[in-house]
């Protein structure tokens, strides 16, 4: 089974995105900072990190280039309700770049492009 | 100025030097001693000046308190206020928690500094090369051909150029062809004795750049090199160009070496002397600064038999006294006794060579007292049972070495 780690500080947004991608048959682990975010992509495997940008302590383009330092291999979506951060170079290394929308389906479309589909 | 508006300039200085090993053992590569007065990556910061560009980078690692040193005492001399820098930046982990594994990964851990200053193009330099090259033709060259990465690249025997990237290019100069260090380099097609070799000197789009760079990080077979990596993976896919390095006067392929090994050490020291010499340090229009000291006029000293100096480049502050000194490189402050000979000899700052001594084909480091009627580069046997000695027989004294005894 594909596993995606959903790291968001709205708690909301986190669960719904959580709730939604287990319905899509993927297994899913949550991080509320990008401190723990790491943390988990040190100890478990897994296949796709969606990220927030702007969250409190370390944003998710400072925890971007440290989650591909720990498994180069890791699919990154960043999910952010800002579209400025597209210029920045540290976007870049993301694999996809998705604006925050209550309608998930643009996301679940890419997720499912970059790692398949769930079960 | 403004031809180097939008350009950010990185002097990648981080090797370890292990080919230039004693004398890396506690120093970067670049902050090595060079040509009597000046350290190697003198020549590409001159380089730099004379282009008019004032705004570096230099990204430091191994041995950095040398090179941090060294760019504190004699290149402080840019202006802040004018925008003007020399950084030396050593890995910060702050985007990963490693060193720099390769070239290209010194840089894309900096990418940080790219996302601030946004530049439209990317010159990336190295920090242990000895030329003199005019930057600002290369970028314009660039840009005239719209490339997303232009190379300097020059003329090389081809004997030597597997030590290199060996660059194979179209009739307007675009790169179809580049093979990392072959062992069988294919010669050039108007002169098969010669290979087209990559002086690591690069311009690169900056988008271009930092794609590339992303795309390198994730790959977990690459070594994170651009020669071996980068550059091989570009050809073909995007507008790589090469760039011909040329004399500015006699429009022949420049002078260019690459210090990476103790005999090219050596060599290049041999390249500084005689009256036209292959690497003319007193061309004058294209200054080499080097570390500029308070000291005295070199003294020659003969009250029987006077001081014999042929070939030989010597600094402020040395001492000679009746000896014989033949195309040898003396730095600063070293002493010379009666009656000794040097000959081919690089002599680092304070070294003192004994009465009667005989030195021959020698790197001495610096400080080291070398005993009177003490004799080195005569016996190759006897010299190697003490010292490192290279393949091309040249003698390398480290200065955590005692001399006893008359040899």
């Amino acid at each position: 089974m594909k596993t995606i780690l959903v790291v968001d500080d709205e708690d909301a947004i986190r669960n719904l995105i959580a709730e939604e991608m287990r319905e899509e048959g993927y297994e899913v682990l949550t991080a509320d900072n990008a401190r723990d975010a790491l943390k988990i992509v040190e100890d478990q495997p897994l296949d796709l990190v969606i990220l927030d940008i702007r969250m409190p302590g370390m944003d998710g383009l400072e925890a971007l280039p440290r989650i591909l330092g720990l498994k180069e291999n890791i699919k990154v979506i960043l999910n952010t309700a800002y579209s400025v951060y597209k210029e920045s170079f540290m976007s870049w290394a993301a694999d996809a770049y998705i604006i925050k929308s209550s309608d998930l389906n643009e996301l679940k479309a890419k997720v499912k492009e970059l790692i398949g589909s769930g079960s | 100025m403004s031809a180097f508006k939008g350009l950010t300039t990185i002097i990648m200085a981080g090797g370890r030097g292990e080919r230039l090993f004693p004398l890396t053992r506690d120093k970067a590569k670049p902050a090595i001693i060079f040509g009597g007065i000046y350290r190697i990556i003198d020549f590409t910061l001159s380089n730099c000046l004379n282009s008019g560009i004032r705004r570096i980078y230099v990204l430091s690692q191994y041995g950095s308190f040398s090179l941090d040193q060294h760019l504190r005492v004699s290149w402080d001399l840019m202006r802040p206020e004018l925008g003007e820098y020399i950084y030396s930046i050593p890995p910060q982990q702050i985007t990963v928690d490693r060193w720099y594994r390769g070239t290209a990964d010194s840089i894309y851990q900096n990418l940080k500094l790219l996302d601030e200053e946004r530049p439209r193009q990317v010159l990336i330099l190295s920090g242990d090369h000895v030329y003199k090259m005019d930057y600002g033709l290369m970028l314009d060259f660039h840009r005239s051909k719209g490339a997303d990465l232009t190379v300097a690249a020059v003329p090389a025997p081809r004997r030597e150029a597997s030590a290199f990237g060996v660059l194979h290019v179209d009739a307007d100069q675009q790169v179809i062809g580049f093979l990392e260090k072959p062992p069988e380099p294919p010669g050039m097609p108007e002169n098969p004795d010669y290979s087209l070799v990559s002086m690591g000197i690069y311009v690169f789009e900056a988008e271009v750049l930092v794609r590339e760079l992303i795309a390198d990080a994730k790959n977990p077979k690459s070594q994170h090199d651009f020669g071996r990596n980068i550059i091989p993976q570009m050809v073909g896919r995007r507008k790589v160009y090469a760039f011909s390095f040329k004399d500015p006067v006699t429009r022949e392929p420049g002078y260019w070496r690459d210090i990476g090994q103790l005999d090219a050490y050596f060599a290049a020291h041999l390249d500084l002397l005689g009256e036209k010499p292959v690497f003319d340090l007193y061309g004058g229009d294209w200054p080499i600064r080097g570390h500029l000291s308070p000291l005295p006029p070199a003294k020659y000293l003969g009250q029987h038999k006077p001081v014999e100096v042929t070939d030989s480049l010597i600094s402020p502050g040395c001492v000679l006294h009746e000896a014989r000194v033949s195309r040898s490189v003396l730095s600063p402050q070293v002493q010379i006794g009666q009656g000794a000979e040097v000959e081919e000899a690089i002599l680092w700052d304070g070294v003192k060579i004994g009465m009667g001594a005989k030195i021959r084909r020698t790197v001495i480091e610096d400080g080291v007292n070398v005993p009177p009627r003490f004799t080195i580069g005569y016996d190759r046997k006897a010299d190697a049972r003490r010292f490192p000695v290279t393949e091309g027989g040249v003698v390398v004294v480290p200065n955590n070495v005692v001399l006893e005894g008359s040899g």
